[in-house]
C-alpha cells in the first residue's frame, strides 16, 4: 500500500509543482507588474493608478460572492481576473486558458494561504423578483433609512459627506471614495442584479466601509434596495457628432425643461498624459454634453459627478472646466491640437471656474501658449446638486471678434472637454481630457424635402398616363 | 445575416428557369438581375465582400448587357415588353394596374424623400496608420539617424534580462493607461482617445515595424507625424519629453518580449 501511495505521489508531485510554477510564472509575467512581486501590491504601477491594485498577503479580497469575513471562492477570484474590474486598470483577461488562470488562482491564496484554510460557499440568492415601480420606491426608503446616502450621497452619485472626510480609507491604508452608483461603467464589482444584490449590499465590500448587509435587511428588502440602485444607472450614449436643434429661447437654467428634451452625447475622458505634469490617477470619468442654438446665441450645458465640490477657498484647487474650439473652423480634415492646439493652429478656450462662476475666454497655441482674450464675449452659470455639476456656457453665434470663429449653421464644428477636479489637486495640464467631438447646429428642415416628393409622386403618376395612351393607341389595331 | 443572399440567389434563379418555361422574357431578365444581385452580396460569405462601388457597376453592366440580349430579336423584344404593355393597357389587368398606378408614384416620393432628407455625416478622415518616418530625427539635442538604426541593447546580451525588466517597469508607469495591462491597446483610457491606441499583440502592429521606427514613433509621439496621420488627433505622448534614449531602447525591447514579436529585420 506504501508503496503504491509513494508512487501515486512520485507521479503526481511533478504535475502539482508544474502548476505551481506555471502560477508564479504567469503572475510573475502578467500580474507583478501592478500587484507586485511579492504579492503586496506595490508594483511598478502602484502610484500611477487609482484606484491602487490589491495586495494579497493580507488575504482581504474585496470582491466576493461569501458571506462577509470568509474567504472568496475560486470563482470569485476566476471572476475578477477574467472580468476585470470596471473603474480600474484592471482589465479583464481573456488570452489565459482556465487551466492557467486555475494555476493562477492557487498561486494568488499562497501569498495568505491561512485565510484559505476554511473554504466558505457563496451566498445562495432566489430569483430576482420582478421590477415595479413599488419596488423602486421600497428600496428609495431603504437607501435612506439604512443611511447609504451618508456615504453614496442622496443621488447616489457618491458625494455623500462620509465619502470626502479624511479618514475615508480601505484596509490598506489607502484613500478611496464611496461609489459613484449612477455609473455603471465605474464599478468595479459589476453593475447588474446579481452583483449589486449579493456580491455588493449582501456581501458587503470587504476591506472598504461598505459593509455586509445580510443581518440589516430582509432578503426582500435587499432585492428592493437593488433594484433601487439598478434603477439610477445612466445609460452611456458614445457617439463623434452632437445634434444641437434650434429653439426659440436659449435656456438660462440647468433644470430648463428643454434640457430634458435635448440629443447629449457622453465622452469618455482621461488623464491628461501628454504634457508635465502627466496625469494618470483621474477621478473624473464621464462629461455628457448637450446643447441648443437659437437666431442669435449658442447654449451649451456639460454634465458630470464631483464628489466633492471645491470653490477654491479650502487649499484646494477650484473645480473647472473647459470647452474647446478650433478658433477657426477647419475648412478640410486638418484640426488644431487636440489638446491645447498647437503653433500653427489656435483653439479658443471657454473656462468656467467654480471659484467665480463665471467664464474667460483664451486663445491657446499649446498648453503654454495661452492668453486671455480682450474682448469677453462667453456666459456661463452652473448649479451643483448632490454630487452633479451642471455648468451652462452661451456665446452669441457670431460676436462680431476677430479672434472668434462663427457658429455656422449646418456645419460640423469640432471641440473637446477638459474638466479639474479640484480635491484631486487637479489645474493646469493636469486635468481631465476629451478627444476631439463635433457638434453641429442642426438647420431647420429645408422646405423642397417636404415640396419635392409628392410632385415627383404626381411627375411618375403623370407619366404613367402618358405611356398608357400612347401605348394604347399604338397597340390598339392588333 | 448575410446568408440570405444564397436564398435571393435561388429565387433569382427559380424565376427566371419558371419564365423560360412560361416564355416570358421580362421575367427571365428580372430572375437574372435578382440572381446576380444575391450572388454578388453573397461572395461575401467566402471572400471579403465586395464594395457597394463595385456591385453597383456590375449590376448596370449586366443591365445594358441583358437589355441588348432580349432586344436583338424583334419578336422576343416585343414578347418582352409585352407584360408591361397588357398592365397598361389590358381591361383584364386593371387591378394590376390601379396597384401600379398607386404605389410606383408612392415609391418614387419616398425614393425623393429618401435623397433630398438632408443627412449630417460628420467629416470623416482617412489616416495613414503607418507613416513614412524621418531618416533623421533631433532627440534632445542629439541627432539620431532612423534609417538603419538597431536597437543597441540587443548586444548586451548579459544584461538583456534587466534591460527588459527596466523596460517593463517604463511600460507600466507611461503606456498602461492606454496601451493596456495586456499590451492588447484596451487600457483604462483608451476610450478617450480617438484614434484609440495601438495594441502590440497581434501580428499587424509592431510585428511589421523595424525598432528603428518603433524608436521614432515613440520619441516623437504625436509631434513628428505627418500630416497625413492627422497628428492634431493623437494622443501618443512625444516620449523624448520624459524617457531617455535608453529607457526609450528598454521599453521597445519589452513590447516585443511580452507579445512574443520579433521586430522587423528586412
Amino acid at each position: 500500500m506504501r508503496i503504491f501511495m509513494a508512487i501515486i505521489l512520485i507521479l503526481f508531485l511533478p504535475l502539482y509543482a508544474f502548476s505551481e510554477d506555471e502560477g508564479k510564472k504567469l503572475y510573475d509575467d502578467w500580474c507583478a507588474q501592478c500587484h507586485g512581486y511579492k504579492g503586496d501590491g506595490k508594483g511598478y504601477s502602484t502610484d500611477f493608478t487609482f484606484p491602487k491594485p490589491r495586495g494579497f498577503v493580507k488575504g482581504i479580497y474585496k470582491f466576493h460572492s461569501t458571506p462577509s469575513g470568509s474567504p472568496p471562492t475560486d470563482n470569485d477570484i476566476i471572476r475578477s481576473i477574467r472580468k476585470g474590474n470596471p473603474g480600474s486598470s484592471m482589465p479583464p483577461w481573456k488570452r489565459f486558458s482556465d487551466n492557467e488562470v486555475k494555476a493562477l488562482v492557487n498561486y494568488l491564496k499562497r501569498f495568505s494561504p491561512e485565510n484559505f484554510e476554511s473554504p466558505a460557499e457563496p451566498i445562495k440568492i432566489g430569483k430576482a423578483p420582478r421590477v415595479t415601480d413599488e419596488l423602486i420606491q421600497k428600496g428609495k426608503r431603504l437607501f435612506e433609512e439604512a443611511k447609504c446616502w451618508e456615504c453614496h450621497g442622496k443621488s447616489g452619485r457618491g458625494d455623500g459627506e462620509k465619502g470626502w472626510q479624511e479618514k475615508f480609507k480601505d484596509e490598506w491604508g489607502d484613500r478611496i471614495y464611496p461609489a459613484n452608483l449612477t455609473y455603471p461603467w465605474e464599478l468595479g464589482n459589476g453593475s447588474d442584479m446579481e452583483d449589486l444584490y449579493r456580491r455588493t449590499i449582501t456581501a458587503g465590500i470587504e476591506g472598504t466601509p461598505m459593509a455586509s448587509y445580510q443581518d440589516d435587511l430582509k432578503d426582500d428588502e435587499r432585492w428592493a434596495l437593488a433594484h433601487f440602485i439598478k434603477s439610477l444607472q445612466l445609460k452611456r450614449k458614445l457617439g463623434i457628432a452632437l445634434r444641437m436643434v434650434k429653439v426659440d429661447s436659449a435656456p438660462s437654467s440647468t433644470n430648463d425643461p428643454i434640457w430634458g428634451e435635448t440629443d447629449y452625447l457622453d465622452l469618455p475622458i482621461g488623464g491628461q498624459i501628454l504634457f508635465n505634469p502627466r496625469h494618470f490617477t483621474p477621478t473624473i470619468t464621464n462629461v455628457r454634453v448637450r446643447g441648443v442654438y437659437t437666431d442669435s446665441e449658442i447654449a451649451i450645458m456639460l454634465e458630470w459627478v464631483d464628489k466633492k465640490p471645491n470653490k477654491g477657498d479650502d487649499g484646494m484647487p477650484s473645480d473647472a472646466a473647459h470647452m474647446q474650439f478650433p478658433s477657426k473652423i477647419p475648412e478640410g480634415a486638418e484640426k488644431p491640437y487636440f489638446y491645447m492646439g498647437d503653433r500653427r493652429r489656435a483653439v479658443t478656450l471657454w473656462q468656467w471656474k467654480a471659484s467665480e462662476d463665471s467664464a474667460r475666454e483664451y486663445i491657446a497655441k499649446g498648453p503654454e501658449v495661452v492668453t486671455e482674450q480682450e474682448r469677453q464675449d462667453v456666459k456661463a452659470t452652473s448649479t451643483y446638486t448632490d454630487g452633479l455639476y451642471r455648468v451652462i456656457f452661451k456665446r452669441p453665434l457670431n460676436t462680431g471678434d476677430r479672434e472668434d470663429m462663427g457658429f455656422e449653421v449646418g456645419r460640423f464644428i469640432p471641440f473637446s472637454v477638459t474638466l479639474y477636479d479640484g480635491w484631486n489637486k487637479e489645474e493646469g495640464n493636469k486635468g481631465v481630457i476629451s478627444a476631439w467631438y463635433y457638434l453641429m447646429l442642426e438647420p431647420p428642415m429645408h422646405i423642397k424635402v417636404y415640396l419635392l416628393p409628392p410632385i415627383v409622386s404626381l411627375a411618375v403618376y403623370g407619366l404613367g398616363l402618358v405611356l398608357r395612351r400612347k401605348l394604347g393607341k399604338k397597340y390598339k389595331i392588333k | 445575416m448575410a446568408i440570405i443572399y444564397p436564398i435571393i440567389t435561388l429565387l433569382g434563379l427559380m424565376l427566371s428557369i419558371i419564365s423560360v418555361i412560361k416564355r416570358s422574357p421580362l421575367f427571365n431578365f428580372i430572375g437574372i438581375q435578382i440572381a446576380l444581385y444575391g450572388g454578388l452580396k453573397g461572395v461575401g460569405l467566402i471572400i471579403p465582400p465586395l464594395p457597394g462601388q463595385v456591385i453597383l457597376m456590375y449590376m448596370v453592366m449586366s443591365v445594358f448587357a441583358f437589355l441588348i440580349y432580349f432586344s436583338i430579336d424583334d419578336k422576343t423584344f416585343k414578347r418582352f415588353l409585352e407584360p408591361i404593355r397588357s398592365v397598361f393597357v389590358e381591361d383584364d389587368k386593371r387591378i394590376i394596374r390601379s396597384l401600379v398606378f398607386f404605389f410606383v408614384p408612392i415609391l418614387a416620393g419616398f425614393i425623393t424623400y429618401w435623397e433630398v432628407k438632408p443627412r449630417f455625416e460628420p467629416p470623416v478622415s482617412a489616416r495613414i496608420i503607418h507613416p513614412e518616418p524621418s531618416t533623421e530625427i533631433e532627440f534632445r539635442g542629439k541627432t539620431i539617424r532612423i534609417l538603419g538604426l538597431e536597437n543597441p541593447l540587443r548586444k548586451d546580451v548579459t544584461n538583456l534580462p534587466q534591460h527588459i525588466e527596466e523596460g517593463k517597469r517604463i511600460y507600466y508607469q507611461n503606456c498602461l493607461h492606454c496601451h493596456g495591462a495586456d499590451l492588447d491597446g484596451k487600457g483604462h483610457f483608451a476610450q478617450a482617445f480617438n484614434p484609440p491606441p495601438l495594441p502590440f499583440r497581434g501580428t499587424d502592429t509592431i510585428a511589421l515595424l523595424p525598432e528603428s521606427f518603433v524608436f521614432w514613433r515613440v520619441a516623437k509621439g504625436w509631434r513628428d507625424i505627418p500630416e497625413g496621420s492627422t497628428p492634431w488627433d493623437s494622443s501618443m505622448p512625444a516620449f523624448e519629453d520624459f524617457l531617455t534614449e535608453k529607457e526609450i531602447w528598454e521599453v521597445i525591447l519589452f513590447i516585443y518580449e511580452a507579445t512574443g514579436n520579433k521586430p522587423r529585420t528586412w
